[in-house]
């Protein structure tokens, strides 16, 4: 690696030090995390693509270790591993993360605040941009770009949709992902893959006719192969793939109507009242109601805790597919920017209430928060 | 006295004695002055070159950092273990040997998967199924990352394996795995298959040069010396020597030759008496043979050639434009 090390080319950023202190004043605790963290929970969560750019170290005795490239998961872990868990507790941060980045400081400060177990999450998602958008005013930036969006709108509309799971499966994951949502909408129109063998239409209109039956064929096929688990796999596992995958591919064809709401839905932008207005007449036109209100619903709450809170809602930029790329986030996100300036937010967050279940919580606990880079926003005056 | 130019070539197994062929084939033998057991050497009647015995890993982090100035290693390693390679090495020329293919292995007992898709798709379903995600074995960290990203997949971890990887799955170690294969057999031995889209590296051997390494002059001229070598011995070996003669040869049989055959014609058109000497690629020249009987040739010689230095040295031409 020729990456250099560099430290911040400042100081003590006492601007910084003054927004935490805001952020104390407001009623969230300072946090510290360490600094040295088990690599896991950062490749668990965010993938192994963020092994390239993470600094890992590996201890004595096998474990793998890394500085921390991020601060969410650290305050997460420490307040599950607290007496407090599970309660309504809001976290305050600035430090220090690590990352590998091209022609920059790989050491930087973030700022940022989680607020954890709280019910009222419309408030709590207004909140959360309210304190954000103090950040970039303390910065001397009063009226950033507000872009939002609302990951669980498209989970309801998927979960609504009259579709086999697997094509479910891979619509959410594609929304994550920012790429191939609509080379897959093509391939849900025009029938599965090419590529599946000669014996597919036989096993298709077998498990389409009785699907225990066709199970019980292909499990005991492998069995007799002398196939038990293999590479973590059971046999009932990849016997019903592989049946789900033969009745993919004789008979998936998604309705013209069903894509064009799908696509009409990720059209969908606008402010946000603009934008509940056209979710409602989606929802109706295209059968919905029921499946889309709930997530509607939260979604106008929330537009009105953030009028209450004194943001002006003209001025926010909501779209349906923004937050596509994060599959972290299940709710409500946010990202602040220069408009003057393109490229990097300086304030970005969300809702992540399934994060605490894959650290290991074996219930929920509801999460939002944000973080504040600090280095991009230092380029800025001051307070305005 | 100027600084040699460092040739890495591995110091051991079968890579060895390829490597060692293959510049002796140029005329470039390799020995070692003080002994086998030496892990430097030299090359007979060729001043200026220090020979070094690395392992292959070694040779491929050796030219990253320049400390070397020609190395002889895999592709596979290369793209593996240097961050954008392309901007610290230069593969010059593929040398026909260690041929590695890196691929994406799953037990044959997932009839369900027969594409990266389906991998990926399996992988979604295993995190919601087993809570964990799938775990994947290999040496080859950074080129698997580097597939997958590409390919979109993201519910995978890596495990990494640093021998034994094809046993992995059946260990119980993890889910599937990227290793190389050159047949296929050992795959196959393991219970494993290859997905159909799943090749994410076809490697062999390469001459390799380090952009980073000191070049003056008297290296760059010792490296024109040794590429010129090689390049001749290439492309000797990529073709056989037709010679014929006869009468009713002229340009536009040549130009016809030229165009069925893919032959060069190093001398030029026929000689005034009708001499003809052609280069033909060998898995041409019966065919050609045939042709040129047909047209009135009375006997056609059929030679291998040793080495064909012509006037260019492409090889060269790569390394320096690269420097």
């Amino acid at each position: 690696m020729t990456s250099t090390v560099t430290t911040p080319a400042k100081g003590p950023d006492t601007r910084a030090a003054a927004l935490i202190a805001s952020y104390e004043r407001a009623g969230y605790a300072r946090v510290a995390p360490a600094i040295l963290q088990p690599a896991e929970p950062f490749l668990d969560l965010s993938g192994e693509d963020i092994r390239k750019r993470m600094y890992l170290t590996t201890a004595p005795g096998g474990g793998e270790f890394c500085l921390r490239p991020d601060l969410t998961i650290p305050v997460s872990r420490d307040y599950l591993a607290s007496a407090v868990a599970g309660k309504p507790v809001g976290y305050c941060y600035l430090g220090p993360v690590f990352r590998h980045r091209v022609d920059q400081p790989s050491e930087f400060l973030q700022a940022g605040i989680e607020s954890f177990g709280r019910s009222d999450k419309a408030a709590a998602d207004a909140e959360m941009l309210a304190l954000g958008l103090e950040a970039t005013a303390h910065y001397g930036l009063s009226r950033p770009d507000i872009q939002i969006g609302d990951v669980a709108l498209f989970s309801a509309l998927i979960a609504g949709l009259d579709l086999p799971a697997a094509w479910k499966r891979r619509l959410i994951k594609d929304f994550n992902r920012k790429a191939n949502l609509a080379q897959d909408l093509d391939r849900l129109v025009l029938g599965g893959s090419t590529s599946r063998p000669e014996y597919q239409g036989v096993l298709a209109a077998l498990s389409n006719s009785d699907p225990k039956g066709a199970h019980a064929l292909v499990t005991d096929l492998l069995s007799i192969a002398g196939i038990n688990a293999v590479g973590g796999r059971s046999v009932a596992e990849i016997a019903e793939r592989f049946l789900e995958q033969s009745a993919l591919g004789a008979s998936a064809k998604l309705p013209r109507d069903v894509r064009a709401l799908i696509e009409r839905f990720l059209a969908i932008a606008g402010d946000p009242d603009e934008a509940a207005a056209d979710l409602r007449a989606l929802a109706g036109e295209g059968n919905m109601t029921q499946a889309l209100a709930p997530a509607i619903d939260l979604f106008e709450t929330r537009a009105g805790f953030l009028a209450a809170r004194g943001i002006d809602v003209k001025r926010v930029r909501f779209s349906t597919a923004f937050g596509r790329g994060f599959d972290y986030y299940t709710g409500f996100v946010f990202e602040l920017t220069d408009p003057k300036r393109t490229g990097d937010p300086l304030v970005a967050g969300g809702r992540y209430d399934g994060l605490f279940t894959r650290l290991g919580s074996a219930e929920p606990i509801a999460a939002v928060g944000f973080a504040v880079w600090i280095e991009r926003l230092s380029v800025y005056g001051g307070a305005a | 006295m100027s600084r040699p130019l460092v040739l890495a070539v591995p110091a051991k197994g079968r890579l060895q004695e390829n490597t060692e062929a293959f510049f002796a084939r140029s005329g470039l033998n390799l020995i070692k002055p003080r002994g086998a057991r030496d892990y430097r050497g030299a090359i007979t009647g060729l001043d200026g070159v220090e020979v070094a015995y690395l392992s292959a890993s070694e040779i491929t982090s050796q030219l990253a950092a320049g400390a070397v100035h020609l190395g002889v290693t895999g592709e596979d390693l290369v793209r593996e273990m240097i961050p954008d390679a392309d901007s610290k090495v230069v593969l010059i020329e593929g040398l026909g040997f260690g041929f590695a293919t890196v691929v994406v292995a799953v037990p044959q007992a997932w009839i369900d998967v027969r594409t990266m898709a389906d991998v990926d798709d399996v992988g979604t379903a295993f995190r919601h199924t087993h809570g964990r995600k799938m775990r994947v074995a290999t040496k080859y960290i950074n080129l698997t990352r580097e597939f997958f990203s590409a390919g979109g997949i993201v519910d995978y971890r890596l495990v990494e394996s640093t021998g034994a990887t094809e046993g992995a799955p059946a260990a119980g170690t993890a889910e599937l795995i990227v290793d190389i294969t050159t047949t296929g057999a050992t795959l196959a031995a393991n219970g494993l298959k290859i997905v159909e889209d799943g090749i994410i590296l076809r490697s062999q051997a390469n001459l390799v040069a380090a952009r980073t390494a000191n070049w003056d002059d008297s290296e760059r001229e010792t490296a024109r010396v040794i590429l010129d070598r090689v390049a001749a011995q290439q492309r000797a070996r990529a073709f056989r020597e037709v010679r014929a003669r006869f009468a009713a040869c002229d340009a536009k049989l040549v130009e016809s030759v030229k165009a069925k055959f893919a032959v060069q014609t190093p001398f030029g058109g026929p000689t005034s008496s009708g001499m003809l000497t052609l280069h033909c690629p060998p898995d041409k020249v019966y065919a050609l043979t045939s042709f040129l009987r047909e047209n009135g040739a009375e006997a056609v010689a059929v030679a291998d050639l040793d080495y064909v230095f012509s006037r260019d040295n492409p090889l060269y031409a790569k390394l320096a434009a690269a420097l």
